[in-house]
């Protein structure tokens, strides 16, 4: 399976978790694996290089951690986007 | 100049012969807008009985999950010094022995980017640096690891390990704490980086059950310094402490809590095969008594403050383990527990409320360790492994074979 389509998959599930549903790295992992039949591995992979670019940010709500698409006025503050 | 505020509840804080964190605030205030607002805004919550603080979110450098904490501040209108107020955590090194140049050069950098305020330690471990802004953490980051630093744990992931200061300066440490903190701190850099986690994993290593870290009360897991064998005794120092007023019976003897020892006026006696290795007759009688020669550690799972459950104190599961480099006994051992954990634990449950929960038996077969007698916690708890279907049938069969044969197996 190419990257790009895992990487896709990944945005997609964070996209519709938005607002609803704090997911962790596994949960995302495992949605992903499932959908697209590919090995876990493979997906945490694609997942970890996302987050190590900064497209994608570890979020912490009272005690748990979870993974989000950071919002641009974080990006901006950071200094990452314009 | 950073704005003064004035601070008549806080300033009670000062009054004591103790010392004063408003104290301390008000040298950093003089210099730093963030720290001046801080005093103010805590005023405030002091008057009005509210706090302003706002937790969470994402807040952190890139690729790490860990070491920040976003905090911020509900009403940045009023103090627009502490809009933001996240806290950093740096990892500290085994039982924080540092130089003076390594303290000098972590307060510079904050006092560059951030409040100028510190906690040395926070109960973690790490160095807590309190009160930064978003834009300034990367840089932050780049200027601590440039320097040989790195971020401690934070949210739902292997929080920095800690130790007692061990052999480095105590003659009671049963095994080297300093070294193990190190090495399993490093095995587990990814865990301790990339929250993936139900919730947070201490790590505490003590080098004796004096436990300095108090490991047993804060760590998921706490790896404590024993030995096998017998006390070393020094009768002809027992007698010293006791020719010299030591009164052996009320401090020694009668303390002991499973009254073990014995005293004859001449000799000390231990029953040591009924010992717990307490410590607490060592330490009274330093001179005397000595732990026996073949050392190790024992590991105990799950103690925690009150959150989904009540505290709890861990509960030992390895009686001993020898604790030599590179450590893999020890390194699989916790790898075997947290993939447990996270097979079975549901959000910001801990691993030994999950031990609760699912049980002690699905616990000890996943992580390879047979049940035995040391890891009853009190009378009457001790059947907490029970029968399976498969184990039914065995006997069945077995009873059925006896009965056909006339043969009974024992
Ligand atoms: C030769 C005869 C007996 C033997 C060898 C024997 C042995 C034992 C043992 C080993 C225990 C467990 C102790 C513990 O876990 O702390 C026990 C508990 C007990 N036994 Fe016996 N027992 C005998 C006769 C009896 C009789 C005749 C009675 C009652 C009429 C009795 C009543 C109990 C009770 C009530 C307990 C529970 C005590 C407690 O948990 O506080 N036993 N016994
Ligand atoms: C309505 C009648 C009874 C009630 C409500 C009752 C209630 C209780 C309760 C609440 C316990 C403590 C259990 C525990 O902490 O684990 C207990 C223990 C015990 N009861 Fe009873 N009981 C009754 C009748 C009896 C009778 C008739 C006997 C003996 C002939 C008896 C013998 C014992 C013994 C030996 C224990 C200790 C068990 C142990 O520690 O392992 N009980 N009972
Ligand atoms: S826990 Fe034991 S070995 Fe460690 S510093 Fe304390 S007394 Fe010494
Ligand atoms: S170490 Fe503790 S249990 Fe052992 S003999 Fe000394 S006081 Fe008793």
């Amino acid at each position: 399976m190419d990257t790009e389509t895992i990487k896709n998959k990944i945005f997609e599930i964070l996209e519709k978790a938005k607002g609803k549903k704090k997911l962790k790295e596994k949960d995302v992992i495992r949605i992903a694996s499932e959908e697209l039949n590919v090995e876990k591995d493979d997906v945490k992979k694609v997942l970890r290089d996302l987050i190590e670019e900064g497209k994608l940010c570890y979020s912490y709500t009272g005690g748990a951690s979870s993974v989000e698409i950071p919002s641009e006025e974080y990006l901006r503050e950071k200094g990452m986007i314009k | 100049m950073p704005k003064m505020y004035d601070t008549p509840l806080l300033d009670e804080l000062e009054k004591g012969p103790w010392p004063s964190f408003v104290k301390e605030i008000k040298k950093c205030a003089a210099k730093n807008d963030m720290a001046a607002d801080e005093l103010g805004l805590l005023e405030k919550s002091y008057k009005t009985k509210i706090g302003y603080w706002k937790h969470g979110g994402i807040v952190g450098v890139r690729g790490y999950g860990g070491g920040v904490i976003g905090r911020y501040c509900s009403i940045p209108e009023e103090f627009p010094g502490v809009a933001h107020f996240h806290t950093v955590r740096i990892n500290q090194p085994s039982a924080w022995f540092y130089t003076t140049d390594a303290l000098r050069t972590i307060c510079d950098i904050w006092d560059k980017y951030g409040s100028g305020l510190t906690n040395f330690h926070g109960s973690t471990g790490d160095m807590i640096l309190l009160g930064t802004r978003t834009e300034a953490l990367e840089d932050i980051f780049a200027e601590l690891s440039s320097r040989g630093w790195d971020l401690g744990g934070s949210g739902s992931a292997m929080r920095t390990p800690s130790c007692c200061v061990g052999p480095a300066r105590c003659e009671w440490a049963n095994i080297d704490t300093l070294e193990l903190c190190y090495q399993l701190t490093q095995e587990f850099q990814d865990e301790l980086h990339r929250p993936a986690w139900p919730y947070k994993f201490k790590i505490k290593i003590a080098g004796c059950a004096c436990d300095c870290v108090a490991a047993i009360a804060r760590a998921d897991c706490s790896i404590i310094g024993t030995w096998k064998g017998d006390i070393k005794i020094n009768q002809d120092e027992v007698r010293n402490y006791v020719k010299n007023g030591f009164d052996i019976q009320k401090w020694v003897i009668d303390m002991c809590p499973t009254e073990c020892m014995s005293w004859d006026g001449s000799t000390l006696t231990i029953d040591n095969a009924n010992c717990n290795r307490c410590m607490h007759c060592i330490s009274k009688m330093t001179k005397a008594l000595k732990p026996g020669d073949e050392k190790g550690a024992t590991i105990c799972i799950g103690s925690k403050a009150p959150i989904v459950v009540g505290a709890l104190l861990s509960w030992v599961i390895v009686p001993f383990i020898k604790v030599e480099k590179p450590y893999d006994e020890i390194k699989d051992l916790v790898r075997k527990m947290t993939e447990w954990w996270d097979e079975n634990g549901k959000p910001r449950e801990r691993i030994g409320e999950v031990i609760e929960r699912v049980g002690m038996r699905s616990f000890l077969e996943y992580i390879g360790v047979p049940p035995q007698p040391q890891q009853v916690k009190e009378p009457r708890r001790d059947p907490f492994w029970f029968f399976t279907e498969e184990d039914i049938e065995k006997i069945k069969a077995k009873e059925a074979e006896e009965k056909k044969t006339g043969v009974y197996k024992f």
